[in-house]
């Protein structure tokens, strides 16, 4: 029980999370930075912006809404973060916890921090966050489905398991998924989706700083933004995690194995980075279109393919 | 085993006697519904801790005289009145006398306010009654009176006040009634394949036509009580228009817990499935998820928006049943119990929230969370949980549900191969409930405040309890799902079975309560008392005041997308109500036949002369 505390809140849970999270945050907005031929914040800026926000900036909480839930919202956001970070990152770093949830538990913790912002931005009452909220709740409406095909061909390869530690250990004593014609299907799939649960370019119509102002988090700032933020942070390490453990094999902590396991992640980071410096943002129809239609399509292929023996 | 009698026959003639009382004295007949049902309870509550026994109700020879013809005729009721008491029948029948204590409590002072709603409370009890009565009889025939009367306080229980009610009571009433026929179809076969109406004594095998037949008949009538596609259109209507206990008591608890009751029965008692049912009845599950909830997405009024949720939640119990394996039963049963707390509970908030403001659309509504806050966070339980969200009660059900489909994919069979396709459907219908209740919440209880709201109240204790102690079951069946209550309530009625997969639910409740714990200390720790309140921000433009932006334009863009603008604009012409198909046909051909009817007397000479040959030739060839 203490150990299983000890995992959620310290180490592979809350704060490790946190902290790498930003640091990959960090990483992200120096190599946006050298894309654009600029020279970029300090890789510690993240923990500077969360601190700041914290424990100087004053927070404004909106005069029409309901503030309780308001303010409540990041609150939820940081624990689907953290449920989620911990039952990844148990199996990834080979941890044998008693503490444990299966492949659907991760889908649906992973899809509490989208709903908390969609609540969050309701609860202030302005109109622009409304939007935002709605447009949130369009494109969670069109990912889920690819990504819970993404899961059931995972489990379709994993010998019908839905346990997180069986799909690596298939990877480990077998081949990575990725190596295989639908793996790389189901990858490709699998990177837009969590660029969407990222709410990156080319999926940040809900946010759409330049167009509505930051939508959903429109009226957060101070402390319930900090809270906000470190939840993106957690989720920049958890997403590219679930990658490395669905496709890659998951990570190896001994020897040579330890740069191979950095190489993988920084490889996705960098994959994610480049995808969102390189396009413009799609409308809600678009982008609905794009999952619904073209990666539905593409998974299914991959699962075809999969029971093929492909 | 008195309880088993008095469990069924108490309600019911306390009912009868309730009808001599005055509608004046509503109140007084509330109380005496309200006691009546938590004697009901506690009878309950004994059953289910007696031994399963099938009991024989013969009570009625000791009243008559040994040699009175009337004896002679009623000698053999025994057989008819057999009741079957195992721990389905007393698992369902604890749920129901539950939700009647909770409803009446709830209508004691709701019901009351209503204007032009006659002998609600005598029809309460009778339908208590008549659904234990269905629940615990084992003799088909018997189970079918009950099950006819029901149909019948189904229809009483709403009130036709204008056009669109009375249309909606008639569609209920006429859906209901033809199921019911149908159903006596099927009960006729049983009888001709198996020679006995007992449930307990029935194994019927579903590999002859006529075993078939049987099994699709009854099936019919447990999917037009549960509300399962393609019967399922008098609920959105129904809950439009019906006070809110009537919605809450009947499409919400009462008839899912015996359409799915029967569907047990019928697939783990009377019946042994084949594969092609099994697809059969899987693909109607997915049917009724997505069908309903796509549906559900796009309404304005949110009663009926409930109404298509009651339909689509129907689906994944269906889909439990479908698998047939002891964790799809089990999922399905869970799932049932789950559903009647919940969206009884959201029928309550939204009979609160109508009574409060007499509006049932969702674009007049909106920041009702400040005026009725505990409405508020009840409703927020009870959305979250029908959306799934861990780790609420419903996030269990469907957690299993998922299991018993990946579970399911293992064995081999035409309905197991296509797992993939029930675990993503079940799953994508799971978020677009969450996307509809996001409307739902949100153009009730968030955003900007209507002007005319100002002076709207929270609804009095009486209605607040039943809402109160429904969330916290909620909350506890979730956080105690597969520790305690699973294993509890289920092992008992399935068999033991093992969770495939691994959802910890306790721990990760507790987890929730630390995290907020933590998210309190991290603001603590922070500059928050250092806050100030200003107006929303829109980009530095002015405003009006009711500027806002409309809930019920949220999903706009999923309404008018290409196939399923198509759809949508089919839906709401009914072309998928059966109800209206069969009108229409009826319509249409009695357009035929009363062109024969030309009024001209020659003109119906002629077709009685021509009958009449038509007969004599018939006789003398024969």
């Amino acid at each position: 029980m203490v150990a299983d505390l000890f995992y959620y809140f310290i180490y592979p849970g809350f704060l490790f999370t946190a902290v790498v999270g930003g640091l990959i945050a960090g990483v992200d907005r120096k190599i946006t930075a050298r894309v654009q031929f600029r020279k970029g914040p300090p890789v510690l800026q993240p923990f500077y912006d969360f601190f700041k926000l914290l424990l100087v900036k004053e927070t404004i909480l909106p005069a029409k809404g309901s503030k309780i839930t308001f303010l409540l919202a990041p609150v939820f956001a940081v624990f689907g973060a953290s449920a989620s970070a911990v039952l990844i990152m148990l199996p990834l770093l080979g941890i044998d916890a008693g503490f444990r949830g299966d492949v659907i538990v991760v889908f649906y913790l992973l899809t509490i921090p989208s709903l908390s912002y969609i609540i969050g931005a309701l609860a202030s009452g302005n109109p622009l966050a409304a939007i935002g909220g709605s447009r949130e709740m369009k494109l969670i409406v069109s990912y889920e489905f690819t990504f819970i095909l993404i899961i059931a061909g995972i489990i379709l390869k994993a010998e019908s398991s839905t346990s997180l530690y069986r799909i690596i250990e298939v990877q480990q004593t077998g081949n990575a998924f990725i190596g295989t014609a639908s793996g790389v299907l189901l990858f490709i799939a699998a990177m837009f989706c969590i660029q969407a649960k990222l709410g990156l370019v080319p999926f940040d119509m809900g946010e759409a700083e330049t167009e509505i102002g930051g939508g959903a988090f429109i009226e957060y700032s101070g402390s319930a933004y900090a809270l906000i933020k470190l939840t993106k942070y957690m989720l920049f390490f958890t997403l590219p995690a679930l990658i490395i453990l669905f496709f890659m094999g998951g990570v190896q902590l001994t020897g040579i194995h330890i740069l191979w396991s950095a190489l993988k992640l920084i490889a996705v980071i960098l994959l994610i980075t480049l995808i969102r410096n390189t396009n413009p943002r799609l409308k809600t129809g678009q982008a609905m279109r794009f999952f619904l239609i073209w990666m539905n399509l593409f998974v299914i292929v991959a699962i075809v393919l999969s029971y093929l023996g492909y | 085993m008195d309880e088993a009698g008095y469990i069924i026959l108490l309600p019911i003639v306390v009912g009868v006697i309730l009808f001599i009382f005055p509608d004046k004295v509503k109140i007084v007949k509330g109380l005496i519904t309200l006691i009546i049902s938590l004697l009901t309870s506690f009878f309950a509550i004994r059953l289910y801790q007696t031994e399963s026994t099938i009991v024989d109700l013969s009570i009625f020879s000791g009243l008559i005289a040994k040699d009175s013809l009337l004896y002679e005729s009623i000698s053999g009721i025994g057989t008819y009145c057999q009741l079957n008491i195992d721990p389905l029948s007393q698992l369902i029948t604890l749920g129901i006398s539950f939700f009647a204590v909770i409803i009446s409590i709830y209508s004691i002072t709701n019901i009351t306010k209503e204007k032009k709603l006659y002998h609600f409370f005598p029809f309460f009890l009778i339908t208590l009654g008549c659904a234990i009565g269905a629940v615990l009889s084992d003799n088909l025939i018997l189970f079918l009176i009950f099950w006819g009367i029901l149909g019948f306080t189904l229809y009483k229980l709403i009130k036709g006040y204008d056009e669109e009610s009375s249309a909606a009571a008639k569609k209920t009433l006429i859906l209901i009634g033809a199921s019911d026929s149908v159903m006596i179809i099927g009960i006729a076969l049983i009888g001709m394949i198996a020679d006995t109406y007992n449930m307990s004594e029935l194994n019927i095998s579903t590999s002859t036509g006529i075993g078939i037949m049987a099994f699709l008949t009854l099936l019919v009538g447990s999917f037009t009580k549960a509300g399962a596609f393609p019967f399922h259109t008098w609920i959105p209507d129904y809950t439009k228009k019906a006070p809110a206990p009537s919605s809450a008591y009947l499409p919400a608890s009462l008839d899912k817990l015996l359409g799915i009751y029967l569907l047990a029965r019928l697939c783990t008692d009377i019946f042994t499935l084949n594969q092609w049912l099994s697809l059969i009845i899987l693909t109607l599950g997915v049917t009724t998820i997505i069908i309903a909830v796509l549906l559900a997405l796009i309404q304005h009024d949110y009663k009926r928006l409930l109404g298509f949720h009651a339909v689509s939640q129907v689906g994944y119990m269906v889909v439990g049943f479908g698998l047939g394996t002891p964790l799809g039963i089990a999922a399905g049963l869970f799932h049932m119990l789950n559903h009647a707390l919940y969206k009884s509970g959201l029928f309550l908030s939204a009979g609160s929230v109508y009574q409060q403001t007499g509006k049932s659309d969702l674009d007049e509504l909106g920041g009702l969370s400040k005026s009725m806050p505990l409405t508020f966070i009840a409703a927020l339980v009870f959305a979250l949980s029908i959306s799934g969200i861990p780790p609420l009660n419903g996030f269990a059900s469907k957690w299993m549900i998922y299991q018993g489909i990946i579970d399911f994919g293992k064995q081999p069979g035409i309905a197991n191969q296509l797992w993939i396709i029930w675990l993503a459907l079940a799953v994508i219908g799971s978020a677009l409930t969450l996307a509809s209740f996001i409307k739902f919440i949100t153009g009730i209880f968030m955003g900007r405040r209507n002007p005319e709201l100002e002076s709207v109240k929270e609804v009095n204790i009486l209605m607040l309890i039943p809402k109160i102690i429904l969330a916290l079951i909620c909350i506890s069946f979730g956080a105690f799902a597969t520790g305690y209550f699973v294993p509890e309530i289920f092992f008992p009625v399935v068999g033991k079975f093992e969770f495939v997969g691994v959802w910890q639910s306790s721990f990760i409740s507790l987890l929730v309560v630390l995290s907020v714990i933590l998210g309190l200390l991290i603001y603590l720790s922070g500059n928050i008392k250092n806050f100030r309140t200003a107006d929303s921000f829109v980009g530095g433009e002015k405003w009006e005041e009711k500027a806002a932006f409309p809930v019920t334009g949220f999903y706009d863009t999923i309404r008018n997308a290409k196939v399923l603008k198509t759809i949508y604009d089919k839906a709401e012409k009914g072309w998928f109500d059966i109800y209206l198909l069969t009108k229409h046909l009826v319509l249409s051909s009695n357009k035929v036949l009363s062109k024969v009817h030309t009024g001209v007397l020659t003109d119906y000479a002629i077709w009685i002369f021509a009958g009449l040959s038509i007969m004599l030739i018939i006789y003398l060839s024969v």
